[in-house]
C-alpha cells in the first residue's frame, strides 16, 4: 500500500507541483496586493506577538544569545504551517471536492499537493528570517544545514497527518469540526510562544510525543539552539516513533476507506 | 507521458476494476454482474462509529444490482430507464469516479465524461486557469494543451469572460465550457450524460453535431445516459434499458425503445 501510494505520487509529480502552485494562487486571487497576501497575516501575528511578549507581559529576552524576535519567528512560521495542516489539512476532501468525486484524481495526491502549498510558503518565510537577520548582522550557522532534512521530515509527517484523517472529516462533520477546535489548544501547549525547557519534567516528556512541539523546537535548533535535532534523542525518538505511527494509521485509514469518500462526500 | 495511467488491476474486497488504454481490444467496456451498494446511515455519528467497529446497524440501497453488459469498441450505446434506475451510477464507475461492491468492471481505453457539465471546476479560478489544470490532469504535454486550448475557448464561445473567474459566470456559460473541454480532449471512450440540452437551442445543435462527430471518428465508443427517446434514437445504434440497477433488455436501439416504452 505504502509503495503504491509512493508509486502514484512520483507518477504523477508534475501535476502535483502545478496544482499546490495553484492552490496558492486560490489564496490570493482577487486580491490587488496578490502575494503579499500569503506572508501578511503571519507576519503581522509576529509583530503583535512580539509587542505582547515584549511590553505587555515583559517576559521576552534574548534565547542563546539570539534576538528574542528570531526565536519567535522560527516557532511562529512552522506554527504556521501546522496551523493550515491541522484545520484545513486534515479535510482536504472537503476543499477539493471536484477532485473526489467528478475527475477520476488519486485520493492521496489531494494531500500531498495541499502540504507541498504550504510549505512553499513555509520555506519563503523562512527564507525571508534568514536574509533579515543576516541584514541584522546575525548570520546563520552550520546548524541551518539541517533545514531541509527537518522539512522534509515535517512535509512526510503532515502528508500522512491529513491522509490518515481526512477520510474520517470526510465521513463525519463531528470529526472535521473536533479538529478544527484542537487548533489554538495545540497553539497554546506546544511552546510556540514558551520555551519548553521552562516545563516540569512529566510535562516535558508528554511533549516529547507532540509532533507540534517536535516541529517549532527542530525549526529553533537550525536558527536559535544551534544544535543538531538527533543529538537530542529524547526528543527526536519519540518523534519519529509518531511519525511511523501516522504513517501506518495513513495506510490503514487511506486503504479502508478511499473508496467510500466519493460516495459520501 | 508520466501521468499515463499504466494497465492496472484493483481488486476491493469482491470487486476487480481492470483499466487499460489497450485500444486495440475489441471490448470497451464490460460490467460483469456488478453491484454497487450505498451504506445509508441514520446520522453522520453513526456513520463514523462505523469505521470503528462493524456493529452499526445501516440500511443499504443497491445501486447497481447485478449489472452485466458489454459496450464493443466503436458501439454507441444508450442507457434507458428511469430517474433512480442506476445509471449514473454506472457511468461514474466507468469514469472511475467510484468504486464497484462487487463483480468485475473491465474498461480499455481512456474515457471522457459529460457528467453534470457545470460540475468539476474550480469556481475561484478563472475559466482559462481551469482548462489549463484540466488538461494537465487529462496527462496532455504542454505543447498538446496549447494546441487545444485556443479550439476548447473557441467551441465554448465565453470570448472574453475566458479570463473571469468562474464564479461570475452563469450556468450555461459554465456548461459550454464544461462540454467544450470534454468533448476536445480526444477520448476513446465517452460519456454522455443528459448533457446535450446546454444552453440555447443554437448551442443545444452545435453539441449535437459535436457528438455526432466524434462519432463518426472511428473508434470512439459513445455511452449515453438518457430519459428521452428521441435523443436515444438520433445517436445510438444499441441500447441498454436498466431497471433497479439491473440490465433487463439488451439489444437494436429500436427494440430496446419499445421495450422501454412497453413498460
Amino acid at each position: 500500500m505504502l509503495l503504491s501510494v509512493i508509486k502514484e505520487n512520483w507518477r504523477w509529480r508534475h501535476q502535483v507541483w502545478n496544482l499546490a502552485k495553484i492552490d496558492l494562487v486560490k489564496t490570493y486571487r482577487g486580491a490587488a496586493l496578490g502575494k503579499v497576501w500569503l506572508f501578511a497575516k503571519p507576519a503581522v501575528y509576529i509583530l503583535v506577538f512580539w509587542f505582547a511578549l515584549e511590553f505587555g507581559l515583559r517576559s521576552s529576552s534574548d534565547v542563546n544569545g539570539k534576538p528574542f524576535l528570531l526565536w519567535l519567528a522560527a516557532g511562529v512560521f512552522p506554527w504556521f504551517f501546522m496551523s493550515g495542516m491541522i484545520t484545513t489539512g486534515s479535510d482536504v476532501y472537503k476543499r477539493y471536492t471536484y477532485l473526489v468525486n467528478r475527475i477520476k484524481f488519486p485520493l492521496s495526491l489531494i494531500s500531498t499537493f495541499y502540504t507541498l502549498s504550504l510549505m512553499i510558503v513555509l520555506v519563503c518565510m523562512l527564507a525571508f528570517t534568514v536574509v533579515v537577520a543576516a541584514c541584522f548582522g546575525i548570520f546563520p550557522s552550520v546548524y541551518l544545514l539541517q533545514l531541509p532534512l527537518v522539512l522534509a521530515l515535517m512535509f512526510v509527517f503532515w502528508v500522512c497527518w491529513s491522509m490518515a484523517l481526512s477520510p474520517l472529516s470526510a465521513i463525519s462533520r463531528d470529526f472535521a469540526n473536533l479538529l478544527k477546535t484542537l487548533g489554538t489548544p495545540f497553539f497554546w501547549l506546544s511552546g510556540i510562544l514558551f520555551e519548553l525547557d521552562k516545563l516540569p519534567h512529566v510535562a516535558r516528556v508528554i511533549m516529547a510525543f507532540n509532533p507540534v512541539a517536535w516541529c517549532a523546537e527542530a525549526v529553533r535548533d537550525c536558527f536559535v539552539y544551534e544544535q543538531w535535532v538527533w543529538a537530542d534523542y529524547t526528543s527526536f525518538l519519540p518523534f519519529l516513533a509518531v511519525l511511523v505511527f501516522f504513517v501506518f494509521l495513513a495506510m490503514h485509514n487511506y486503504r479502508r476507506l478511499y473508496m467510500e469518500v466519493p460516495d459520501v462526500i | 507521458m508520466s501521468s499515463k495511467p499504466s494497465p492496472s488491476l484493483t481488486r476491493i474486497g469482491d470487486a476487480t476494476v481492470i483499466r487499460d488504454e489497450d485500444t486495440s481490444n475489441p471490448i470497451a467496456v464490460r460490467f460483469d454482474h456488478v453491484n454497487k451498494t450505498y451504506k445509508l446511515f441514520r446520522n453522520d455519528k453513526q456513520r463514523l462509529l462505523a469505521t470503528f467497529s462493524k456493529r452499526v446497524k445501516y440500511t443499504t440501497v443497491n445501486a447497481s444490482d447485478d449489472l452485466s453488459f458489454t459496450c464493443k469498441r466503436g458501439e454507441s450505446i444508450a442507457l434507458i430507464g428511469d430517474n433512480g434506475a442506476g445509471k449514473s451510477t454506472a457511468l461514474k464507475m466507468i469514469t472511475g469516479v467510484c468504486f464497484p461492491t462487487s463483480g468485475t468492471i473491465e474498461v480499455h481505453g481512456r474515457v471522457s465524461a459529460l457528467l453534470e457539465l457545470s460540475a468539476g471546476f474550480d469556481m475561484r479560478l478563472s475559466g482559462m486557469e481551469n482548462i489549463q489544470m484540466r488538461c494537465q490532469l487529462w496527462g496532455l504535454s504542454a505543447e498538446e494543451s496549447k494546441a487545444l486550448i485556443p479550439e476548447i475557448v473557441e467551441f465554448s464561445e465565453l470570448g472574453k469572460y475566458i479570463d473571469q473567474p468562474m464564479r461570475t459566470y452563469s450556468s450555461g456559460m459554465r456548461a459550454r465550457l464544461g462540454f467544450a473541454f470534454s468533448s476536445s480532449i480526444r477520448p476513446d471512450i465517452l460519456v454522455v450524460d443528459e448533457a446535450l440540452s446546454v444552453g440555447d437551442r443554437k448551442f443545444s445543435k452545435k453539441c449535437r453535431e459535436r457528438v455526432h462527430e466524434i462519432m463518426a471518428k472511428e473508434g470512439v465508443t459513445v455511452l449515453f445516459v438518457t430519459h428521452s427517446i428521441a435523443m436515444a434514437k438520433e445517436f445510438c445504434t444499441q441500447g441498454i434499458v436498466i431497471r433497479k440497477g439491473h440490465a433487463e433488455f439488451s439489444g437494436e436501439i429500436g427494440e430496446a425503445v419499445d421495450y422501454y416504452t412497453a413498460q
